[in-house]
């Protein structure tokens, strides 16, 4: 308990602090922080269309910060999530599109498998290389990061394009229902949070998860106990690659209908920094998905309200996750004791 | 003159909870040999890396040449004088010799370093002190003894005074100790004041001028070398009078469990290369394998275990080939393992005392049912062990972490004794351990084999083997070089046989 | 059918220079990354520094209207942004990965602000006041029929940058200070033992790697090409890091593998005339980079597996 009240104040700590650098990006603009702050809050939040986009954009950053944490529960960084979400999206596409003698059910259930399954292949092969020939999955993952974006891209400007000025997919045939129009959010939001729910459930209360936290923590113990632990590296990072999928199957179903080139940018990035700034902490998470997805959607409205520019609100979570890395409040502490 | 060029008093250091020395006192002469003794873990090198400044002292004071040294760090204690020869060499493997040795102290011409002067001035020492060490060499490819050498001679070539050797014996063999020996006569004929530290009773009683003894941390005094004997060292240093003894039974050897044929084991290292090594285990009785650490044991063990490519021969386990098969298969088939390091492969000090118990039962009934963990009978079974090996604290939710090394290693005993395995392997199973926390180990083991199960016992310390096995491989080099009855075998012959066997004997006999 | 045919038009003389041309922006990143490497710091964050260096270049170029000046700017950029990292993970002991991808973030974040406050636009940043590095040209060549072709017109980067391989192979290993850095990142304690203080060595490699990670980023957008574009970088700070794998953070190894990546990308260029989808040029790079990578690593396991193996006697057994 007190643990996680040192943490949580931390994290209070580490937000007050970004915000602060924030404002003063704010005040070289010539602009006031307040106001600003304050258009960036009523667009996220403040409006129906605004709350739908903040929902919008929580979607997919809640099962891509948790892609990124059961990797890191495994003991790897993965960066590819991103790569996951698209190949996700683009297999979502090709069966929502093309597997039409299917029924709608079927076809919806076909397309959130077929987008795990290709994004679980995806995520296998910095898996394996770094599971059997200690490959460093950061650098495989970014680079497969830009393979990927390739490959859908050359899909829908080629083969699978509606031969439309942008590049995108004809329309799938199967769709997840709008809950707040006219934003995007969708009924995805709900299948996400249930698929959360039970990522955690799994990590904490079955053995599947214990022989993740095991091999995460100490692989060589994990090993000489008998726990495979190169077996559950893989898996652990299949499942990763399978939230991200998921991720890409709800935005191309639920939000834009069909694969729209470059609708991940960001996703996964940003699901790595919600999960980086609380160290991975499954719990809190889904919180700080939250939080930059209000930050996310109010980026807009703050440019349109007080010509700040969005670009801001980046370097704020960029500030954030830099501090947030550092173990400097515990530091601050043990000083301030010395003085007394 | 000042009678001491070095004092140190009341010294106090915690690293974290652990008190590694509680109150440590020191003083050194110019000129003498002073050996600093104890067993594992009593705060011998703590003590002497305080003096060289590797970590801050918590509290006390240092004194050098009647200076009290307020801040000291590596470089300021070589300014000082003060030289150190660490019992893990600080070589960089990557680095050939004469890189290591000029390290921090580069000669420099122009914006290169001066390799022409730095070899001409470590030659001058070579020559003065007669140790044939190759310069060019990398460390990686040099033997045990060499990289002592060169870690003696990069003292020298700080121009230190007093020199600290930290249980500088424990990796060689009998001609390089012999070596060794020599060239500190020689540094102590030179006027260098020299401090040995060591378990090892009967090389301080050579070496010695002055010999202080330390306990759990404490000091406990200092004798003159001509006025002590080794039984009055060994109460000082054990704090009652015999080594623990425990009743050793004879109990009726059954078939065999484990049999090990002629394997070929990869190593890091060249000495700990396992190069053709046959032997086995039978039911109900204790295997001791001796040997001087690096010498092949670690590999042994992980191979049988299935953690370490056998890459010939073959592995026999209850009548079944286990060779090359999974940790797991391996286990199923009869074998629980103590590992000679709880910290990296005993236990997951991120999880529980609990769930550390379970570590090797996870996919099983009742720990596990379907997918699920049932916490229910885990903890039930945590609370059994926890009274039953006596762990300490006993709140079982706590994580390994938080346990002292004696309670720790207790929770890998208690995990992989119970569940009554025809074979336990128990890899160093005291190391740095406390005297309360050996005794229920040792008894453990031996309640173990009473019950008709095959043990493989390695350990370093000769005293453990000697009181516990009841049959006793020596191995040198990755090569069983002896086999004794545990009634043959003393601290002289099996020490002989560590040495590299045979044709060591022979040489040590005759020029004895 | 045409691509065939071509063959002889997509490997000439001038493939030779496109690819150093490609490889030496990453040739700069990559030992930026090898210098911390050297310390055993991962530096993730290599494309961010470069990032930043490629904006300040572009600015301070575009304000005094001079590319030293740009330059040095750039470099002083790249060793702010380094410092940050270093004092993240050495002082505060963040994890190099995080706090490097948070250095990345960051980066792209401050160059698009800072591209819209100072210059009032997004996406890019071109302007005929920016001065670029400029070319060197030999008067002399100018009638040799090959070397024409080969050497003349030069960026004066990309003449310094081979210069500045054969320096950091000489700083690694023959002085005191590499001496020194290689001891820090193979066996810290070892170092820490002969006087020598490991976290200020850590602090120098990390500050060097900033000025030659700004000078990367200078190079990019001041001699690759003229003008400076949101995350213009497009990955090479990772690419680099990549070839310091490969070459096993050695200069001259590295620079060889950076040259494979170069090649690969000016291949791909020239495939494309001849029906190959842009796509697939593009992502070449990568691909090829994944392959070196796990290829480099499966030689190395390799060899140590031999190494270690007890069926093979080594003849240095002492």
């Amino acid at each position: 308990m007190n643990q996680s009240l040192k943490s949580f104040i931390k994290i209070l700590i580490t937000i007050v602090l970004s915000l602060l650098i924030g404002t003063i990006f704010i005040l070289v603009t010539g602009e006031n922080p307040i106001s600003a702050y304050g258009a960036l809050l009523k667009g996220a939040l403040g409006t129906k269309l605004g709350l739908g986009t903040t929902i919008a954009n929580f979607t997919p950053l809640l099962l891509t910060s948790v892609a990124f944490v059961v990797a890191a529960k495994v003991g790897a960084f993965n960066v590819g999530v991103e790569g996951e979400v698209i190949l996700g999206g683009l297999a979502a596409a090709y069966i929502g599109i093309n597997w039409v003698f299917l029924p709608a059910p079927l076809l919806l259930l076909a397309c959130f498998a077929g987008a795990m399954a290709v994004a679980a292949a995806w995520a296998f092969i910095p898996a394996f290389l770094k599971a059997y020939y200690n490959v460093s999955e950061v650098c495989v993952t970014i680079l497969m990061n830009s393979v990927a974006l390739y490959i859908g891209s050359y899909l829908v400007s080629g083969p699978m394009s509606a031969g439309t000025a942008v590049p995108q997919s004809d329309p799938v045939q199967v769709t997840i229902p709008k809950i707040m129009n006219p934003s995007s959010a969708n009924a995805g939001l709900f299948i996400a949070i249930l698929i959360v729910v039970a990522v955690i459930f799994m990590l904490y209360k079955t053995k599947w998860g214990y022989k993740i936290r095991t091999v995460g923590t100490n692989p060589a113990h994990a090993e000489y106990a008998g726990i495979g632990s190169k077996r559950v590296f893989i898996n652990a990072m299949l499942l990763s690659g399978m939230l991200g999928g998921i991720a890409g199957c709800i935005e191309v179903l639920g939000v834009h209908g069909f694969y729209l080139d470059g609708f991940a940018k960001d996703l996964g990035t940003n699901g790595m920094l919600a999960a980086l700034i609380v160290k991975s902490n499954i719990v809190a998470t889904p919180f700080m998905a939250f939080f930059i997805a209000v930050l996310k959607s109010g980026a807009l409205a703050m440019q349109q309200a007080s010509g700040v520019p969005k670009s801001v609100v980046d370097i704020i979570t960029a500030i954030f996750i830099v501090i947030a890395t550092m173990e400097f409040v515990i530091e601050l502490k043990k000083k301030h004791k010395k003085g007394e | 003159m000042r009678e001491y060029i070095v004092e140190m008093n009341h010294i106090v250091k915690s690293f974290g909870e652990v008190r590694a020395v509680r109150n440590g006192e020191f003083t050194l002469r110019k000129g003498e040999v002073h050996s600093l003794i104890g067993e594992n873990g009593t705060g011998k090198s703590t003590m002497m890396k305080l003096l060289y400044g590797m970590y801050p002292i918590d509290s006390g004071e240092i004194i050098i040449n009647g200076e009290k040294i307020e801040k000291l760090d590596p470089k300021s204690a070589i300014a000082h004088g003060v030289g150190m020869v660490h019992q893990e060499f600080m070589l960089v493997n990557d680095l050939t010799v004469l890189e290591n040795v000029i390290l921090g102290f580069e000669p420099k011409k122009g914006l290169t370093i001066d390799f022409e002067k730095a070899r001409k001035d470590i030659q001058h020492f070579i020559d003065r002190y007669q140790m044939d060490i190759q310069l060019d060499k990398k460390v990686s490819q040099i033997s045990v003894g060499e990289a002592q050498r060169v870690e003696i001679i990069k003292t020298l070539m700080r121009g230190v005074d007093i020199i600290i050797l930290d249980e500088p014996t424990a990796v060689l063999t009998p001609q390089e100790t012999r070596k060794l020996f020599e060239i500190l006569a020689n540094l102590k004929a030179e006027g260098k004041s020299l401090v040995f530290i060591s378990h090892k009773l009967n090389e301080v009683m050579e070496i010695s001028d002055r010999i202080s003894v330390m306990r759990q941390g404490q000091y406990m005094g200092t004798v003159d070398k001509d006025k002590t004997s080794p039984l009055e060292l060994t109460k000082m240093m054990i704090g009652r009078e015999v080594f623990l003894n425990i009743d050793k039974t004879y109990s009726k050897v059954g078939g065999k469990v484990l049999e090990v044929k002629d394997i070929w084991v990869s190593s890091l290292k060249e000495t700990s290369k396992i190069r053709g090594m046959s032997l086995h285990v039978n039911e109900g009785e204790i295997v001791g394998i001796a040997g001087i650490d690096g010498n092949g044991q670690s590999e042994l063990i992980e191979a049988i275990t299935g953690l370490r490519k056998v890459e010939k021969g073959s592995v026999i386990l209850n009548g079944q080939d286990i060779t090359n098969k999974k940790p797991r298969a391996i286990r199923e088939t009869g074998l629980a393992h103590i590992p000679e390091n709880r910290n990296t492969r005993g236990l997951n000090h991120t999880m529980s005392i609990e769930d550390n118990l379970i570590a090797v039962e996870i996919d099983k009934e009742p720990y596990t049912k379907g997918i699920m963990m049932n916490v229910d009978a885990s903890s039930k079974y945590a609370e059994e062990m926890v009274k039953q090996f006596d762990i300490r604290p006993t709140d079982y939710k706590l994580p390994t972490s938080a346990l002292s090394g004696g309670n720790a290693q207790k929770v890998v005993v208690a995990r992989e004794v119970s569940m009554n395995k025809k074979l336990l392997i128990a890899s160093q199973p005291t190391r740095g351990v406390d005297i309360g926390a050996i005794e229920t180990i040792r008894n453990t083991l031996e309640i173990a084999k009473k019950k008709g199960t095959g043990v493989l016992l390695v350990s370093a310390e000769l005293e453990e083997i000697i009181s516990l096995s009841d049959r006793i491989i020596v191995i040198h080099e990755g090569r069983i070089t002896g086999e004794l009855a545990a009634n043959e075998a003393n601290e002289n012959n099996l020490g002989l046989l560590m040495m590299g066997g045979e044709d060591e004997l022979e040489k040590g006999e005759t020029e004895s | 059918m045409g691509l065939f045919e071509n063959l002889d038009k997509i490997f000439n003389v001038s493939l030779i220079y496109a690819t150093f041309r490609a490889s030496t922006p990453i040739i700069y990143a990559a030992l930026c990354a090898a210098l911390t490497q050297q310390a055993n710091i991962l530096n993730i964050g290599t494309e961010g520094i470069m990032l930043v260096g490629a904006f300040t270049a572009v600015a301070v170029s575009y304000i005094t209207g001079s590319w030293f000046f740009g330059i040095i700017a750039a470099m002083m950029g790249g060793a702010l942004i380094a410092m940050i990292m270093a004092v993240g993970h050495i002082k505060y002991n963040s994890d190099i990965c995080a706090i490097g991808m948070g250095i990345n973030m960051l980066a792209i974040a401050l160059t698009k602000f800072l591209l819209s406050v100072m210059f009032g636009t997004t996406g890019s940043f071109a302007n005929p006041d920016i001065i670029p590095i400029p070319r060197i040209h030999f008067a002399f060549l100018e009638n040799v029929p090959v070397l024409n072709d080969l050497l003349n017109d030069w960026c004066f980067t990309e003449w310094f940058v081979i210069l500045f391989v054969i320096i950091l192979q000489f700083l690694f290993y023959k002085t005191v200070w590499g001496l020194r850095l290689r001891a820090v990142g193979q066996f810290p304690m070892a170092a820490q033992t002969t006087g020598i203080h490991v976290n200020a060595v850590k602090y120098q490699a990390m500050l060097i790697s900033g000025l030659v990670g700004g000078l990367a980023g200078a190079h990019l957008s001041l001699g690759y090409s003229t003008q400076f574009v949101e995350n213009m970088t497009n990955n090479r700070g990772f690419m680099g890091v990549a070839a310091m794998y490969f070459g096993g953070a050695n200069p001259v190894l590295t620079s060889v593998g950076c040259l494979l990546f170069g090649f690969s990308d000016s291949v791909g260029a020239r495939l494309q005339a001849y029906g190959l989808p842009a796509q697939f040029v593009l992502m070449m790079p990568y691909v090829v980079t994944v392959v070196i990578l796990a290829i480099s690593m499966i030689i190395k396991l390799r060899a140590e597996k031999k190494r270690e193996s007890s069926l093979i006697t080594n003849e240095a057994r002492g």
